[in-house]
């Protein structure tokens, strides 16, 4: 199930969102709509928590986490910690991270069991990662950008990779990952994949600008809906072709 | 995706008399309109080339303004260019725009000229009739316009009123005779709401209607009916399908109506399918007969069977449909789409740009790096709604879920609490905690100066213990200890040397400093020289003159002043005497004042006049001069006097 979603007229959802397997955050917006979006899909499944951090809405942007636990940076107050421990479920660690790199979100990307990282983060935070989340960390750059967060956004299922990733980086981060990748757009020919696109292994968000074509290949890529990764070189390989070149 | 062939921004063309208006009004509004007889000759000449440039420049911008606003034939899209061929004659078009610019240079020279004119003309009312001729001149040109500013304007309209059809996207081309169910069939595969009647040439102009297939977005055009005739009778009507056809890299469902109810046999509609195939060369081709629930291919004679059947040649494929059961339409629009997709990615694989791409038609599968097994996490409420959902879709056939399932939603909340902005939303409703009662607990944030966020974990003062006694214990196995007394002789050399090495660095580093002449240096401090009078009149000895004068001089000026004030009138007397010598004061030339010697005055003399040389040469007034800055200071000569105005009249 892939649903397309808008925070108050912008497409950069995962900026305003974080969704992982066991809590969604989601930030405090001027209408519940967005909220909704995520309740609607969520609700009954996983807390969906509305949040600041730092007094900020970019909480997508921020913190990194997954099943396991929740990463946010030093700068949160006291207070929306105190807020998202009361939320979070009691299995969810969460860690204030004191990293020079305190857009968490941008630099650290990961699923329930491997995490990516910005080639340059502390070796502390690499083992606060490591620790907290329970995951193996690889240092990686994702096309050539070190912001891995930013460009790709990746589930227990797949993950949707930088539209300039060559094929030889793909295979490299997919045997880090052990999950199939592919290279893509979303938001109509974004490529800052992690900030029009939150998903987990289940149900995927996108940006409201996100065309049929871009939806198909996250849904097959995330296997969402009964859909398999197989579908994007067999029966879509022919309107990729057609769109892209 | 927008067409780069969009006509629609076009600006109005105005008509002749309205352009007209238009051009002088602005100028009438925009140059200054008060000229006296009295004025300077030039000013009046100035005023009136003013008008006559200003009025040439105006109809320059608008005639250029429709020069570039209207698409050039040679510029635009085969398929655009044939188009507006045939709706509005080419040769008319091109002549139309041609004689507007030759009017744009005409009205530019006749400024040109009047503009020269204008230079001689001696009094306000030769300048007057000189402009008044001029624009009467432009405004000449411009009426002969009229016939080509109305054409252009309908054209204008018309253009603006064109589909918008993208000619490089995917396309799907619905043609054949007229009413053989063109538009029915595209009314069916997209929203387009083409008029559809029982009588021939319902449809006048191309249609373009949009579908998705195939996660793609297609772009189908309804034409109008063609009759089978030469190229030269046809129509315009008819002309259009044939430039779409001509020009569109497209899929051609060509339509026959095998029951002949549009009024056409089988074979009038088989010829015009031959007639016209040379436009469907290298075109995925479809043969559509339509309206099967009155006749199919099986019910008709023999003979006209076996026409049809001919007709089936390599790349073109038969298809039967009907609007009116919906029968076989999906399978017609797959096909068609099908196999210009196919033929597309062809052509763009041997293109350049695939390369580009490539990586985003792969999928990287992992190769097993080891034998962790990496699950995947989906909740047992997600399975169990999925197959809830499966089931229920099942049942009840395709109809829509209720993914919500009556569940209260933030937003309806949001609606019922007064709407965004006004309604607060609860942030703590859905605390996890042990008991449902502590949500709404307040809790300080500070207490006895602390903050309470930093004891957040209960045992936090034994970890903290903990953590001292383990460091108390790193200190005492000497972990923190300097291993400052291991230093053995060899080290003890080293640092000895390198302090030696330092000290030599300074030392070669100072003296440089101090040797280096380019050095900038502050001026010294010129010192107060004391001399004294024996230094005086050896210095005057030197130069070769007298210093007993000087000596008694300076013992005169040494001298102690007497205690009293009162001095004996004698020694008074004596004194005054002396000065009376000197009762005419010493002239003291200043221009010599501070030179040494006659030699420096010389050399000074010598260097002024030459500084002067030039000046005078050029005869400036130097700083020296007397200057009147101004000989009638405004604040003097301007304002109320307290006896009336400053007019003097």
């Amino acid at each position: 199930m892939a649903v397309r979603a808008q925070f108050e007229n912008n497409n950069e959802i995962g900026v305003f969102s974080k969704l992982t397997n066991s809590y969604c955050l989601v930030a405090i917006g001027g209408s519940e709509n967005f909220y909704s979006v995520f309740e609607s899909e969520l609700g009954d499944v996983i807390p969906v928590v509305h949040t600041s951090i730092a007094g900020t809405r970019i909480i997508g942007r921020l913190t990194a986490g997954n099943k396991n636990g929740l990463l946010v940076p030093s700068t949160t107050t006291d207070q929306e910690l105190q807020h998202l421990r009361n939320s979070l479920p009691d299995n969810v660690r969460i860690q204030r991270v004191e990293e020079r790199l305190s857009a968490l979100g941008n630099v650290i990307a990961c699923n329930d069991h491997v995490a990516l990282v910005h080639p340059e983060i502390d070796r502390d935070t690499e083992e606060i990662i490591a620790d907290v989340l329970g995951v193996e960390v690889f240092r990686q750059t994702v096309a050539d950008n070190v912001l891995v967060g930013s460009y790709c956004s990746i589930s227990n299922q797949g993950g949707l990779v930088h539209p300039r990733t060559s094929v030889q980086d793909q295979d490299e981060l997919s045997s880090l990952l052990q999950v199939p990748l592919v290279a893509g757009t979303v938001n109509r020919g974004s490529d800052v994949i992690g900030a029009g696109l939150v998903v987990n292994d289940w149900v995927g968000f996108a940006g409201m600008d996100t065309t049929s074509t871009e939806l198909s290949v996250v849904e097959s890529i995330f296997k969402l809906q009964d859909a398999q990764p197989t579908t994007i070189v067999g029966k879509m390989r022919d309107a990729l072709i057609d769109t892209h070149s | 995706m927008s067409s780069i062939y969009n006509f629609k921004k076009i600006a109005p063309v105005p008509e002749a008399g309205d352009f007209l208006d238009i051009v002088l009004s602005k100028t009438q509004r925009k140059t200054p309109t008060v000229v006296h007889p009295g004025y300077k000759i030039t000013r009046i000449r100035q005023f009136y080339m003013r008008k006559v440039k200003y009025t040439q420049e105006t109809f320059d911008e608008k005639l250029h303004q429709i020069l570039t606003e209207f698409p050039v034939l040679d510029n635009v899209h085969p398929f655009y260019a044939d188009l507006m061929n045939v709706l509005y004659d080419k040769d008319h078009y091109k002549l139309a725009l041609g004689q507007l610019n030759t009017a744009k240079h005409l009205i530019d020279s006749v400024g040109k000229d009047y503009v020269r004119l204008l230079k001689f003309g001696d009094s306000l009312y030769r300048c007057k009739q000189l402009k008044r001729a001029a624009l009467g001149r432009m405004a000449t040109v411009m009426k002969r316009q009229k016939d080509s500013l109305s054409y252009l304007e309908q054209v204008r309209q018309h253009l603006a009123r064109l589909p918008s059809i993208d000619p490089n996207t995917r396309t799907l081309i619905v043609c054949g005779y007229p009413n053989v169910g063109k538009s029915s069939f595209m009314n069916k595969v997209t929203r387009a709401d083409v008029d559809v009647q029982p009588y021939a040439f319902t449809t006048k102009s191309l249609f373009v209607g949009h579908m998705d297939y195939k996660y793609l977005r297609w772009q189908v055009i309804d034409t109008p009916g063609i009759l089978d005739h030469p190229l030269e009778e046809r129509n315009t009507i008819e002309m259009q399908s044939i430039t779409a056809l001509a020009h569109l890299r497209a899929s051609v469902l060509f339509f026959i109506d095998l029951s002949e109810q549009c009024g056409y046999t089988i074979s009038d509609q088989i010829s015009l399918f031959h007639s016209i195939k040379p436009l469907f060369a290298n075109k995925p081709t479809l043969l559509v007969m339509s309206k099967t629930d009155v006749c199919t291919i099986d019910d008709v004679r023999p003979e006209e069977r076996q026409l049809v059947e001919n007709a089936v040649s390599d790349g073109v494929s038969l298809c039967q449909l009907s609007s009116y059961h919906e029968t076989g339409i999906t399978e017609t629009r797959d096909l068609a789409c099908d196999r210009l997709l196919q033929q597309r990615v062809e052509m763009k694989l041997k293109g350049s740009k695939i390369s580009g791409v490539l990586n985003r038609i792969n999928v990287a599968q992992p190769g097993r790096r080891d034998t962790v097994e990496r699950p995947v996490h989906i909740p047992e409420a997600v399975l169990r709604r999925r197959q809830q959902l499966q089931q229920q879709r099942d049942a009840a056939g395709d109809d829509e879920d209720d993914e919500t399932m009556g569940r209260v939603l933030e937003r309806d909340l949001e609606i019922e609490g007064g709407g965004a902005g006004v309604y607060n939303v609860d942030l703590k409703k859905r605390y996890l905690l042990a008991s449902d009662e502590w949500k709404y607990d307040v809790i300080p944030e500070i207490i006895d100066g602390k903050n309470v966020a930093d004891f957040v974990d209960p045992d936090i003062e034994e970890k903290l213990a903990e953590l001292e006694r383990e460091e108390e214990k790193l200190a005492a196995e000497g972990l923190y200890d300097s291993p400052d007394e291991s230093m053995d002789e060899e080290e003890r050399r080293i640092r000895d040397t390198a302090r030696r090495i330092r000290e030599r660095k300074q030392i070669i580093a100072q003296t440089s400093h101090i040797n280096d002449v380019n050095r900038a240096k502050l001026t010294a401090k010129a010192k107060a020289s004391v001399s004294t009078t024996e230094d005086f009149s050896e210095h005057l000895q030197r130069l070769g003159l007298n210093p007993a004068l000087a000596d008694e001089t300076a013992q005169r000026a040494g001298r102690k002043r007497g205690r009293s004030e009162s001095q004996d009138p004698a020694v008074k007397m004596a004194r005054s005497s002396s000065m009376a010598a000197r009762a005419v004061s010493v002239i003291r030339d200043r221009s010599v004042m501070g030179l040494k010697d006659e030699r420096s005055r010389v050399a000074t003399e010598k260097s002024k006049s030459m500084a002067m040389r030039q000046r005078n040469l050029m005869a400036r007034a130097g700083e020296a001069d007397r200057a009147i800055q101004s000989k009638k200071p405004k604040h003097l000569f301007t304002g109320k006097r307290s006896i009336g105005s400053n007019d003097r009249r």
